[in-house]
């Protein structure tokens, strides 16, 4: 019975350590970016804007995953989207509107256990900033910087 | 010697080794495994710039009077024009657009007046002169337009001729 408890463990540690089954990695890449709306239209609304610079690097592990997102922004004015596309495995989710206060929400679904197939993927992020000319401007409402988090976890 | 208890069944020679173990068969993915993350972040920010823009539908009104249905006796004759547009787009606070024109030595008179605004409260009908009268209020933060409603006067004393006008809306702090 000792010898069984001593050995167990010592399999389960090293199947878990030699294989990575039970963990999963993502990281962002390309910094904090920013997005600046500075021109828009009489009659309309001002012009909306994308950036792409950021992406997530993410792996797979032993179960199906999927990518969430939410955000923190006190005090928030504008409106800011965001959609993963190119996803290397997994299905991008419908663009997400992120808001204060908003509950983690499906970013990529469906990331596929391992094996078969390379573990490790990417994505890009495509964030689309957008403001109405009622929402007002940063000189009398301050920038929106959120907070965004995202978490990828068992599906 | 007796050694100190790590878990039942366990001694700490035992549990030595056993640690031993697993740090080489499990090698760098142990490593890999402390260092892994399972959420990141990162900062987005939204800047939005001033933005005002003013936009009038159409580059020029021509109004003409001809006499045309001018009871005789009757000295003051008009003309109206509704055929223009103005659009803004302004998202600072308190915000009016006055109205002037560039004709200091004036003929005929011009008035005019907003008709029917999307946004803010159209200000009383003003005769145009070089100094900027009010047109459209409380139109701060927001989006819309109007019609321009342009009335042209003349009394039959003042004759014949022709006034150009060159007519300037403009986005003022209330």
């Amino acid at each position: 019975m000792i010898h069984f408890s001593r050995y167990a463990l010592l399999v389960f540690f090293s199947l878990v350590a030699s294989t990575g089954w039970l963990y999963a990695q993502l990281t962002l890449a390309g910094g904090n970016p920013t997005l600046s709306i500075t021109t828009g239209m009489a009659g309309a609304e001002p012009i909306a804007v994308v950036n792409t610079a950021t992406t997530i690097d993410y792996e797979k592990s032993a179960s199906v995953q999927k990518i969430t997102v939410l955000t923190s922004c006190l005090g928030q004015s504008f409106t800011l989207k965001v959609v993963a596309t190119g996803a290397s495995f997994g299905t991008p989710a419908p663009e997400v509107t992120l808001t204060q206060g908003m509950l983690a929400t499906d970013l990529i679904t469906g990331i596929p256990s391992k094996p078969p197939g390379p573990n490790k993927g990417s994505c890009t992020l495509r964030y689309t900033a957008s403001a109405t000319f009622a929402q007002g401007n940063s000189s009398e409402q301050g920038n929106d910087v959120h907070t965004v988090t995202y978490t990828i976890l068992a599906q | 010697m007796l050694a100190p208890t790590v878990q039942p069944g366990l001694t700490f020679p035992s549990f030595t080794r056993s640690l031993m173990v697993l740090l080489l068969l499990g090698g760098t993915h142990l490593f890999e495994m402390v260092q892994a993350q399972t959420t990141g972040n990162h900062t987005v920010t939204i800047t939005v710039a001033t933005i005002t823009a003013v936009q009038v539908s159409s580059g020029s009104v021509s109004m003409s009077i001809t006499g045309a249905g001018v009871a005789a006796g009757q000295d003051l004759m008009t003309v109206s024009d509704q055929s223009t547009n103005l659009l803004w787009g302004i998202n600072s606070a308190n915000r009016k657009i006055t109205v002037s024109t560039s004709l200091g030595s004036q003929t005929f008179s011009l008035r005019v007046v907003a008709i029917s605004p999307t946004q803010g409260i159209a200000a009383p009908e003003v005769t145009l002169s070089t100094v900027a009268n009010d047109f459209l209020l409380s139109v701060g933060r927001s989006s819309g337009s109007c019609g321009i409603g342009y009335t042209g006067l003349a009394l039959a004393s003042q004759g014949t001729g022709s006034d150009s006008h060159s007519i300037t809306f403009t986005v003022q702090s209330e």
